[in-house]
C-alpha cells in the first residue's frame, strides 16, 4: 500500500460526532434491554420456541388460530420465508412458571388437532425456564464488566495509564456500537450475540495495539511538544495497511460464516462482522484522537 | 543460526506426528457404527477413546438437552449436600437401562443437573424417566365407617352450596321444576346437602370415581382449609396417576389414604415388567429384601380382603385388595390402559431407585436430526469457503510469503483440532464457527510480521536482515495482540456454558497455537533458504 498522510487526528471532531451518536444508540439499547423491552433470546427471558415445518401451506393467522385454543394467541409467530424446508415457522412463547417441560407438547398437539391433514414435522424446540435467564443477564453483564477492566490492566502494563483508559473507552464504544445497530435492526439479542460482542471487544484491540505499538516507537524519536498531534497521525498512517488487512483476514472468514453458516449462527456473523468493522474505525478514530486530545489539556512528558 | 531452526522444524514435524495420533482416536470412533458403540458401551478401552476423541454436539447430532434442578428444600443439611451427586448417579442408571449411547450427564453449578441423550425424539417419555421422583410408598386406605364420618363432615361444613358442576356434561331428562333423575345428574338450580360427596362416585372401600369435569371443582373444594380440617390427621386424599374407564367414559380417581407409609420403594430389589396371565395388563413385578419381605409378609397377613394402594410420586398407581399373605414378591397393575412401554420406564425407574429430592425442569430442548445433519453441512462449507478465501487472499497479497503463511494456517488448524480432540471436546456449531474465526485471526500474527519486514525491506536493509528485524519488532505487537483476544475469551470460558465454553475453548487455543506457528514454523521456513536476493512477499 502506498504511502498515506491521511490526517486522521485533524477530523477528530467529525469522529467523536459519530462515535458519540453511535454510542447514544448503543446505550438506548442497553437501557431497553434491562427493562426488558428489547427482543431478548430465549436464554435471556424464558420461554418456549419450537420451530418446524409444515407438509402443506399455512397462514400465519390460521396458525395463531390454532395457538389461541390453548390461550397461546398471543405467541410470536414468524414463518421462514426461503427456508430450505417450505412452510417453516418458528413459534415463540413467553415463559409461564407451571408449565415448564411440557409446553412444546401442548403446542404441537393444539397443532395436530387444528390441522389434521398436514402434519407438522418438528426441527426443534428449546424450553427455558424464567430463572435461568436472570442468572444468565447477569452473567453477561459480569462478563463484559471483566473484560473491560482486564483489557485495561493490561493495556495500562504494556503501554501506559492514558493508552489503556483510551484503549478502554474505544472497547466499549464498540461493544455499545454494535449492541446499538443489532438494537435498531430489531434483531434477537441471544447468548451467541453476547458471545459475538465479547469476542470483539477482545478483538477490537488487535488494531488499537498495533497503533499504540508504532505510536510508542515513533514517541521515543519525537520529544517537542508541538510534534505529538502530528507524531500520531504519521504513526496511525504508517500502519494503516496492517491494521486494515489484519481485520479483513477475519472479516473475510465472517462473512463466509454470515452467507454459508445457516439461521443458527447467521447473527452472531452479523454481530462480529460489524464489530470488525467499527473495531478497525475506533482504532484509528477514537483511541488515538482520545489520547491527543488527553494530551492537548494536560500534556505530560512522554518517555 | 540455521542449525536452529532446523531444529525448530524437527520440533514442529515432531507435533504433527503428535497431532495426527491425538486425532486418531476421534478417527476410530466416527467410524464405528452406532450398534458398535452400544456393544462396547461397557469396555473400558472403548470408554477411553471415547473421552479422547472430538464429540459431536446435540445440536449438529439431534438429540434432547435437559436441564435439572434438585430442589433441595426439604432436605436437612446433611441430605442436602450429596443430594445432587446421588440424584446424578441414580438418574445416570436410569439412562443406562434406557438404551442410549452415548448420553452425557453431568452436574452442573452446586444444584443442577445437565443430561443430554443423542438421537431420542420422545421428549415426553425421555423427559419423565429422567425427571420422576420415584418415591414408591404403600399405604391402606380408609376403613369405610371413618369414611363416612369424613364425607358427612366435609358435606356440612361446606354447607348447602350451589351446584356448581360443569355445563358439558350430557343432562338427563329434568322435569319442570328442574329436578332431574338419575344417580350422578345434578340440578343446577337447587342448591345439594351433599357438596361434596355428591360430585364422588363409590367406586369400591375408600376408593370413589370423579367426572373429569368435576375434577376442578372437588380440588377446590379441597383446597379450603375448613374441609382440610374435616380429614382426620392421620388421612390424606390422593388422586390416581391416571384416569380410569368406566363404560367407555375416563374418570379420575380419588383415593382416601391412611397417611402411614407401610412400605417404601427402599426395600425394592427387583423390578421387571410383565403381563398378567389372566387380564393381558401390563404389570410390574417386583421382590423386596428380607427386611421388606418380613413388613410386607405381616402387613398383607393383616389386612386381607383390605385394599393396599400402591403409590408412586403422590398419586395412587392402583389399589389391589389383599387376596392373602404375600412376603417378598409383588406385582403392580397400570391403571387405565398402561401401556407395555410405560410399564417398562416404571420398572427402570424403580430398579434405579428414587431420587433423594424431586428435581426440576428449568431448561430444555430437542434438536431434530435432520436440523443436526444441515449444520454439520453448513459448517463443512463456511469452513472450506473461508479458509480458502483467506489462502487466495493471502497468497495474492504477500505472494510467495503468504503461501508459507497459509501453510502455517493449514498447520495451525491440524494443531487445534488435535488439541481439541485430546480434550475431548464437544463441537457445536459456534464451536466450528470458532474454529473458522480462529483460523482468519490466526494469519494476522503473519500480516503484522510480513508488514513489518516489507518496512524494513523499503528502508534498504538487505533480504536477511529484513526478516530478522522483521521478526524481531513484530513480535511483542503480536504477543500483546493475542493476549487481548485472549483475555475475553478466558472471560467467555469461564462464564460460559455449553456451546459457549466450547467457542471460547476453541478461541483462545487457536490463538495461542497460532503464536507458535506464526513466531516459529514461518520463520524457520524462512530460514530453509540460504541466501535471498530478493524476497516474494
Amino acid at each position: 500500500m502506498p504511502k498515506t498522510n491521511i490526517n486522521f487526528i485533524g477530523q477528530r471532531k467529525y469522529a467523536f460526532l459519530i462515535s458519540g451518536i453511535l454510542s447514544v444508540i448503543g446505550i438506548v439499547a442497553f437501557v431497553s434491554i434491562m427493562i426488558g423491552k428489547a427482543n431478548m433470546g430465549l436464554d435471556f427471558s424464558g420461554g418456549t420456541m419450537i420451530q418446524g415445518n409444515f407438509e402443506k401451506p399455512v397462514t400465519v393467522a390460521e396458525l395463531r388460530g390454532a395457538l389461541a385454543t390453548l390461550g397461546k394467541g398471543d405467541a410470536e409467530i414468524q414463518e421462514l420465508v426461503g427456508h430450505i424446508k417450505p412452510n417453516s415457522f418458528i413459534i415463540r412463547v413467553k415463559a409461564t412458571l407451571t408449565e415448564l417441560g411440557k409446553v412444546d407438547t401442548l403446542l404441537l398437539n393444539a397443532i395436530a388437532k387444528a390441522f389434521p391433514d398436514n402434519p407438522f414435522l418438528l426441527d426443534s424446540s428449546h424450553e427455558v425456564g424464567p430463572a435461568v435467564g436472570k442468572l444468565l443477564r447477569k452473567q453477561a453483564q459480569l462478563a463484559v464488566l471483566y473484560s473491560l477492566f482486564g483489557i485495561l490492566i493490561y493495556i495500562w502494563i504494556r503501554f501506559d495509564f492514558r493508552f489503556a483508559v483510551a484503549a478502554t473507552i474505544a472497547t466499549f464504544h464498540d461493544v455499545l456500537a454494535v449492541l446499538g445497530i443489532m438494537f435498531l435492526m430489531q434483531k434477537e439479542i441471544t447468548l451467541l450475540v453476547i458471545t459475538a460482542l465479547l469476542t470483539l471487544a477482545g478483538y477490537s484491540l488487535t488494531d488499537t495495539v498495533v497503533v499504540y505499538d508504532r505510536i510508542r516507537e515513533n514517541l521515543k524519536m519525537f520529544r517537542k511538544k508541538g510534534d505529538f498531534e502530528a507524531t500520531i497521525n504519521a504513526s496511525v498512517n504508517e500502519v494503516l495497511s496492517r491494521t486494515v488487512v489484519v481485520s479483513l483476514t477475519v472479516f473475510i472468514t465472517v462473512l463466509v460464516i454470515f452467507l454459508f453458516g445457516g439461521n443458527v449462527v447467521r447473527d452472531f456473523a452479523l454481530a462480529m462482522m460489524m464489530g470488525v468493522a467499527v473495531g478497525t474505525y475506533s482504532s484509528i478514530f477514537v483511541a488515538s484522537p482520545i489520547i491527543v486530545e488527553w494530551e492537548n489539556r494536560s500534556p505530560k512528558r512522554f518517555k | 543460526m540455521r542449525r536452529r531452526y532446523m531444529w525448530m522444524l524437527v520440533v514442529t514435524g515432531v507435533f504433527v506426528i503428535g497431532a495426527l495420533v491425538s486425532l486418531y482416536p476421534t478417527f476410530k470412533v466416527w467410524t464405528m457404527t452406532a450398534q458398535e458403540k452400544l456393544a462396547k458401551i461397557d469396555d473400558p478401552d472403548y470408554i477411553n477413546t471415547e473421552r479422547k476423541s472430538i464429540k459431536l454436539g446435540l445440536d449438529l447430532r439431534g438429540g434432547m438437552h435437559v436441564v435439572l434442578e434438585v430442589d433441595k428444600s426439604k432436605l436437612t443439611p446433611d441430605e442436602a449436600s450429596d443430594a445432587v451427586d446421588r440424584a446424578l448417579e441414580i438418574i445416570r442408571n436410569r439412562v443406562d437401562k434406557f438404551g442410549v449411547a452415548e448420553p452425557l450427564i453431568q452436574k452442573q453449578g452446586k444444584d443442577r443437573i445437565v443430561v443430554e441423550l443423542p438421537g431420542i425424539s420422545d421428549r415426553a417419555r425421555a423427559t419423565s424417566l429422567i425427571g420422576q421422583t420415584a418415591q414408591l410408598e404403600f399405604k391402606l386406605l380408609e376403613n369405610p365407617d371413618n369414611l363416612k364420618n369424613i364425607l358427612n363432615q366435609i358435606d356440612r361444613t361446606l354447607g348447602p352450596q350451589k351446584d356448581t358442576t360443569a355445563k358439558e356434561k350430557p343432562k338427563p331428562v329434568t322435569d319442570l321444576f328442574g329436578k332431574s333423575t338419575g344417580d350422578t345428574a345434578k340440578t343446577e338450580e337447587e342448591p345439594t346437602e351433599k357438596p361434596f360427596s355428591s360430585l364422588l362416585q363409590t367406586a369400591g372401600n375408600g376408593y370413589f370415581f370423579v367426572q373429569p369435569e368435576d375434577v376442578p371443582q372437588v380440588r377446590r373444594f379441597l383446597e379450603k382449609p375448613e374441609v382440610q380440617e374435616q380429614i382426620t390427621p392421620d388421612v390424606e386424599i390422593l388422586w390416581s396417576s391416571k384416569n380410569e374407564t368406566s363404560e367407555g367414559r375416563p374418570l379420575a380417581g380419588l383415593y382416601l389414604v391412611k397417611k402411614q407409609v407401610e412400605l417404601s420403594g427402599k426395600f425394592l430389589t427387583f423390578a421387571r415388567e410383565n403381563r398378567d396371565p389372566q387380564t393381558g395388563a401390563p404389570t410390574v413385578d417386583f421382590e423386596l429384601n428380607r427386611d421388606g419381605g418380613r413388613i410386607f409378609g405381616r402387613l398383607t397377613g393383616a389386612n386381607i380382603q383390605k385394599p393396599l394402594a400402591i403409590v408412586l410420586d403422590q398419586k395412587v398407581v392402583s389399589a389391589p385388595i389383599i387376596q392373602g399373605q404375600i412376603s417378598n414378591r409383588g406385582q403392580i397393575t397400570l391403571g387405565g390402559g398402561g401401556t407395555m412401554e410405560e410399564a417398562h420406564d416404571l420398572a427402570i425407574i424403580l430398579r434405579a431407585g428414587a431420587l433423594p429430592a424431586p428435581v426440576k425442569i428449568i431448561e430444555s430442548s430437542l434438536i431434530g436430526p435432520s436440523l443436526g445433519a444441515d449444520s454439520i453441512e453448513k459448517g463443512k462449507i463456511s469452513g472450506l469457503i473461508g479458509i480458502g478465501l483467506v489462502i487466495l487472499f493471502m497468497s495474492f497479497y504477500y505472494r510467495l510469503s503468504g503461501v508459507i503463511a497459509s501453510f502455517g494456517m493449514l498447520l495451525n488448524f491440524v494443531f487445534l483440532v488435535a488439541i481439541l480432540a485430546s480434550l475431548g471436546l464437544t463441537l457445536t456449531l459456534p464451536g466450528i464457527a470458532g474454529i473458522i474465526l480462529t483460523m482468519g485471526m490466526s494469519v494476522d500474527s503473519n500480516v503484522l510480521i510480513f508488514e513489518r519486514i516489507r518496512e524494513e525491506m523499503r528502508s534498504g536493509k538487505t533480504v536477511r536482515a529484513s526478516i530478522e528485524a522483521g521478526y524481531k519488532r513484530a513480535l511483542w505487537t503480536v504477543i500483546d495482540s493475542h493476549v487481548t483476544t485472549l483475555i475475553t475469551a478466558i472471560i467467555l470460558f469461564i462464564f460460559g456454558t455449553g456451546p459457549v465454553k466450547g467457542f471460547a475453548v476453541s478461541l483462545s487455543w487457536g490463538i495461542t497455537i497460532s503464536l507458535f506457528t506464526a513466531v516459529v514454523v514461518t520463520r524457520a521456513i524462512f530460514e530453509i533458504r540460504k541466501e535471498y536476493k530478493t524476497l516474494s512477499i
